[in-house]
């Protein structure tokens, strides 16, 4: 379905593009908030990517499935914006309300001992994170990516690849878990 | 082991479990660190379900995303008038330039003859 769509798009079908955007453009907004923190930046981030997809479409050879490489390059998109972004303000303020509200997840994740993580406790952390830290642990730990690969898109060593995420893993640990940890 | 040496290793144990005896030993006998593993598991599992969700984006995202190919086309078609039609503008161009050096050099004359 992809394939044909991304064959079409390459054929200069402006209905295919509209296809290919509508099937995929939430996905690419989510990655890009959850990187960024920041509505806006996302929508900009998301821009970017299409923009770039676009122009990469005819050298898209279909090695990969199209989510995937379209993924890429927003992720790509998503971590120029925020090098943009800290280049920019030296600080960051804190998000508002309206990035919370706009991800719908509720309920809790238990571990196997019992340990529970309420959702919208946790995606509040995750937006309190220091940026460095959510950048690392969003694209390994939400979506996937291995260390040599995060490494590789963060331009950094897989050592402090891994140094940040380890950082940002602790400090979501003690955002969502210190106030069960003071009542013992 | 000491519990502050376990618990600095915790964070790195959702991408590979902990091999060392010792750590395991550790973990089978204290259970203060080993309630330190479950909260951390039970993030690694708030994360991984987060891939699930999506955010809902601002309605003007998706129009401006499907005119991209159009408004390439439009930019396209304006470089190639500007490209097809270089010299009518250069012409125009060195002309605008020498009606403004002579009115400069116009103006300078009366200035200096008064």
């Amino acid at each position: 379905m992809a394939d044909e769509l991304v064959e079409r798009c390459k054929q200069g079908d402006e209905g295919a593009w509209r296809e290919l955007v509508e099937a995929t453009y939430r996905d690419v907004y989510t990655l890009c908030l959850r990187v960024l923190g920041d509505p806006d930046d996302a929508v900009e981030a998301t821009q970017d990517a299409y923009l770039k997809a676009y122009r990469g479409l005819r050298g898209f050879r279909g090695e990969a499935m199209f989510s995937t490489w379209l993924y890429r390059v927003a992720t790509n998109a998503a971590i120029s914006k925020h090098r943009a972004r800290t280049r920019r303000r030296s600080r960051e303020a804190g998000p508002g309300d309206e990035v919370l509200e706009q991800i719908p997840a509720r309920g809790s994740v238990e571990a196997a001992a019992g340990a529970k993580v309420e959702m919208d406790r946790l995606q509040e952390a995750l937006q309190a994170l220091p940026p460095l830290y959510r950048e690392a642990v969003v694209l390994r730990d939400v979506y996937g990516l291995g260390i040599e690969e995060l490494a590789k898109r963060l331009e950094i060593s897989e050592t402090a690849a891994k140094v940040r995420v380890h950082r940002g893993r602790k400090k979501l640990k003690e955002m969502l878990f210190s106030e069960d940890e003071d009542a013992v | 082991m000491r519990c502050e040496e376990i618990q600095t290793m915790l964070p790195a144990f959702a991408d590979e479990k902990p091999v060392q005896l010792g750590v395991r030993r550790h973990l089978a006998r204290c259970a203060d660190c080993r309630a330190e593993l479950d909260r951390y598991e039970a993030l690694a599992g708030g994360l991984a379900a987060l891939a699930t969700t999506t955010a809902e984006p601002p309605a003007a995202l998706l129009p401006a995303l499907v005119d991209i190919p159009a408004r390439r086309t439009r930019i396209e078609e304006a470089r190639s008038h500007v490209a097809r039609n270089r010299k009518r503008y250069l012409g125009g161009l060195a002309g605008a330039i020498a009606v403004a050096g002579a009115a400069v050099a116009l103006r300078s004359r009366r200035v200096a003859a008064a």
